[in-house]
């Protein structure tokens, strides 16, 4: 016989362990649990999907959608709006950008990626012009803010697109029409030329099929024989197709140029803070015009990072911190790449870096030194820790 | 030579602690983190003008400057009082059914008192000798009963702890009734509970009590830049006494020789020796799936068979334009509830299928205003909830389920605080599947296992099957922040204790 435990004095001590043994009577030894997270958090949050090309599609002179098939079936679900970070290696760089999903929330076998060919650009012409039906390629999961919350976005949206902009806005309107959701949904798509539209065709079978939907297209860059709507999306634009806008929620996603004056201009219509959602568009296209940017620092002055324990590399003082860490090689985990998500989240352990009003910083992390490197630019020499 | 004396797997509160405190005590120590952020739950997020508090609603054990406490203590010895600045809440909490009670506790024992006094005069003479109770329980739980049973004598546990044997292990709901006749009187002193996830009467007493003191005479905090500020100066202690931390590097394999730790494998297929490894994963995580031999762990997987998952939370992560004011809140704790019934509010978090019947309301802004952007606040709006009750939804229908029932979740706290949703400019919603994912957990578990009193720490015998494997965190002890940094500290402590003997 065992000696009695001390602990019996306490009242109760006895009667609960008399109740484990009854639990464990009935109880598990979680041997699944490990499996069954794992699981259930890659069905809805993979950290990497892995994925086929499986068709492109020539949308314009400049733009293709590649068709991106899961190699596991089902992919997982998305909000319309949302993106996915594409990893890719171009000239022998691991790098990666995000992109907008296109198609249908509803569509669970692929994803459409809808590229526009940005001149001089890095990854997006490689996209356009280099990749191959059958290539493999990787992506984060689906991600992101910008889409349609149903808690206090109300019932009368209006979506400003310019450019490849229009690929989370035809994912929402696929989105409303296969759900059948009480909203309307005016669309307002800005192009430069008419031969430059992006899904022309199948806007305009969505504009005829769907009572929820309105359709505005402006061109800045028309030919003579243009006979629609010319200009930039302003002030008056909206007003004039729109209405009174106090009570309407508006999504931006264009260039970083027209996001910025387009969220102007709709102040100026009386679109709050809080009914504005603009989709966040890569690092500033050009950091040193920004507040803050050290005088005397011109982009491309060069600078020395060293990353703690792992050597060093020069690149210019212009390039964000996490481009300039791929093109030297070393692997950062990226999603946004446009200073929000905080995945690239490094510390900086000595030197200077100018963060832009992109970089969503924790208030903490400002303090301990930690930046976005997608959005972080070395205005002297430092020494990082990745 | 090991590559490290010491590897620490996951930087969450107890894994922060407890490499902080390895580091600065000199053992050469590995951090490793899956995701690219120190904290587990205390952790931020930002969405637009906002930074959201993720876990943290009151920090308890701090004490004020000029009576510290234990954790005030604790943060000394990891360095990090220099680097971390706290707001002081001046009440434990408001709790509000409608129709029924709207009453705020303020925090001291003698407000509490006074308050309670006053609303019910036919008890008011049995209020001090309540907290009486709580208070000399706490003493006793924490000091007299380690002392007591260390001597191995039943008559001195009995003799030095009396309150402590007859109070400890009953439940709440049969002390609140022994002291209290008025059932709403009851409610508001267990308001509490669902800090510990489960109904008054499956809750330890000591627990309760022991919370209801230490709030009341500790006071209840806030941290300045919110619970991540607390996760970074652990972090930045940790690297400044040398330490080496990996992020996006979780671990895969916890490799032992002759039932001994002998080294971690990384998912990056990186393999790092040492001899002594604290785990900040669940235990179930643990010695199931990284231990190389589960055989190893037989005892501890007999004793996971008396256990029962614990419950995680559905939250909604609020920025609102306008101030605390204009809400007409006043205290940053609101316990809302359409009940005073704690079982009946406990039920609905098995299923989505209803409503919430209880909620807290975590105004951070309030005492604070420089937490969010001038004339706005910040919120987070929470239910209990298991995991199981999303066993069953498809992923399709994930968002459209989450949306639903976080209407829901907003119409419960508008029976008393008014227009919640009229103010909304940031919104997340977060499942138990957002806790999953960002911690790990079975069941996306916040508090480890259920917290009943078959979990208590007095009845548990401690199992170590591996040696040289440490456990510290919400899945070997209590759940919530002041128990897993000091679950940290101490499994830390213990380790360069026994280091600082082979050496000595």
């Amino acid at each position: 016989m065992t000696l009695k435990d001390i602990r019996s004095v306490i009242d109760g001590f006895d009667a609960t362990r008399a109740q484990m043994e009854n639990l464990a009577e009935t109880g598990q030894d979680f041997a699944n649990e490990g499996a069954r997270v794992q699981t259930r958090v890659a069905s809805l949050h993979p950290k990497r999907l892995a994925l086929t090309v499986s068709d492109l599609v020539e949308e314009t002179a400049t733009t293709r959608t590649l068709r991106l098939t899961g190699d596991a079936g089902t992919l997982p679900p998305f909000l319309a709006g949302q993106y996915v970070n594409l990893f890719v290696t171009v000239d022998g760089v691991e790098t990666a950008r995000p992109f907008a999903i296109s198609s249908a929330p509803q569509e669970r076998g692929h994803y459409d990626l809808t590229v526009r060919k940005i001149a001089g650009g890095f990854v997006s012409p490689w996209l356009v012009e280099g990749l191959q039906v059958g290539a493999k390629v990787s992506s984060s999961g689906p991600m992101g803010s910008f889409y349609v919350n149903p808690i206090h976005h109300g019932d009368d949206l209006v979506f400003l697109a310019g450019g490849s902009g229009v690929a989370p806005a035809i994912s929402m309107i696929r989105d409303i029409a296969a759900r059948r959701l009480p909203v309307k949904f005016h669309l307002i798509y800005g192009s430069r030329q008419t031969d430059d539209v992006i899904f022309q065709r199948e806007l305009s079978e969505l504009d005829a099929a769907c009572d929820f939907l309105t359709l505005t297209q402006v061109i800045s860059e028309p030919n003579d024989a243009f006979q629609g709507r010319t200009g930039f999306i302003d002030a008056a634009l909206i007003s004039e197709v729109c209405g009174e806008m106090a009570n309407k929620t508006v999504y931006l996603c264009g260039p970083p140029a027209m996001n910025a004056a387009c969220a102007k201009e709709l102040k100026d219509v009386g679109v709050t803070n809080k009914r504005l959602h603009i989709e966040a568009n890569g690092p500033p296209v050009d950091p040193t015009a920004r507040g803050g940017w050290p005088s005397g620092v011109a982009a491309h002055q060069n600078v020395t990072v060293t990353v703690n324990g792992k050597g060093s590399f020069e690149t210019t003082a212009g390039e964000p911190l996490l481009n300039a860490l791929e093109k030297a090689g070393y692997q950062v985990e990226n999603a946004c790449r446009s200073g929000e998500c905080s995945l690239c989240r490094i510390k900086i352990l000595s030197g200077d870096v100018f963060n832009p009003s992109e970089a969503k910083l924790r208030q903490s992390d400002r303090r301990f030194g930690w930046v976005h490197s997608c959005v972080a630019y070395a205005t002297s020499d430092v020494e990082i820790l990745l | 030579m090991k590559d490290y004396d010491a590897i620490v797997i996951g930087a969450g509160n107890a894994g922060l602690s407890a490499a902080a405190t390895l580091q600065r005590g000199g053992m050469r120590t590995l951090l490793l983190e899956r995701h690219n952020i120190p904290g587990g739950c205390a952790t931020s997020f930002v969405r637009g003008d906002y930074e959201f508090e993720v876990a943290l609603h009151q920090l308890s054990g701090l004490g004020t400057e000029d009576q510290p406490a234990i954790l005030r203590h604790v943060f000394d010895s990891m360095g990090i009082s220099d680097k971390v600045d706290y707001v002081e809440e001046h009440h434990l909490y408001r709790y509000a059914v409608p129709g029924v009670i709207d009453i705020t506790l303020p925090a001291s024992v003698k407000g509490i008192i006074a308050v309670l006094s006053e609303a019910f005069p036919a008890e008011a003479d049995k209020l001090k000798p309540f907290l009486d109770l709580c208070e000399v329980l706490t003493l006793e739980a924490y000091l007299a009963y380690p002392r007591a049973k260390a001597t191995g004598d039943p008559e001195v546990i009995k003799k030095n702890c009396r309150n402590f044997v007859k109070y400890g292990l009953r439940n709440a709901k049969d002390v609140l009734d022994e002291f209290f006749d008025d059932p709403v009187l009851k409610a508001v002193l267990g308001g509490y509970w669902g800090y510990m996830g489960l109904p008054l009467k499956e809750l330890p007493f000591s627990d309760l009590g022991v919370m209801l003191y230490a709030y009341a005479a500790m006071k209840p905090w806030h941290v300045v830049g919110g619970s991540q500020a607390l996760s970074n100066a652990l972090l930045d202690s940790f690297l400044e006494a040398g330490g080496d931390v990996r992020f996006n590097c979780g671990a895969e394999q916890i490799t032992t020789d002759n039932g001994a730790v002998a080294a971690v494998r990384t998912e990056h297929g990186e393999i790092f020796t040492t001899n002594q490894v604290v785990s900040n994963a669940s235990s179930i995580l643990t010695y199931n799936q990284l231990l190389d031999r589960p055989e190893l762990a037989g005892d501890v997987r007999e004793d996971f068979k008396s256990r029962r998952m614990g419950v995680s939370g559905f939250v909604l992560y609020l920025g609102l334009d306008c101030t605390p004011k204009d809400l007409g809140i006043e205290v940053a704790t609101n316990f809302v509830a359409n009940t005073i019934d704690d079982e009946a509010q406990h039920a609905e978090a098995l299923t989505l299928d209803g409503a919430p019947k209880g909620c807290l309301f975590t105004c951070y802004t309030v005492g604070d205003e420089t937490l969010a952007p001038k004339g706005k606040s910040v919120v987070a709006l929470m239910c209990l909830q298991y995991g199981s009750a999303w066993d069953n939804v498809k992923p399709e229908d994930y968002a459209a389920t989450k949306f639903a029932y976080a209407e829901k979740l907003i119409d419960l706290a508008e029976t008393v605080i008014p227009s919640v949703r009229d103010h909304i400019e940031e919104i997340e919603v977060a499942t138990p599947m957002t806790m999953m994912r960002y911690l790990n957990t079975p069941g996306g578990a916040i508090y480890g296992f259920s917290q009943g009193i078959a979990e208590h720490g007095t009845v548990r015998d401690r199992v170590r099957p591996v040696h040289g494997l440490h456990l510290a965190g919400s899945w070997s002890g209590m759940g919530g922040f002041q128990p897993t940094y000091q679950a940290g500290a101490s499994v830390g402590g213990s380790i360069l204790c026994k280091q600082n003997k082979k050496a000595g």
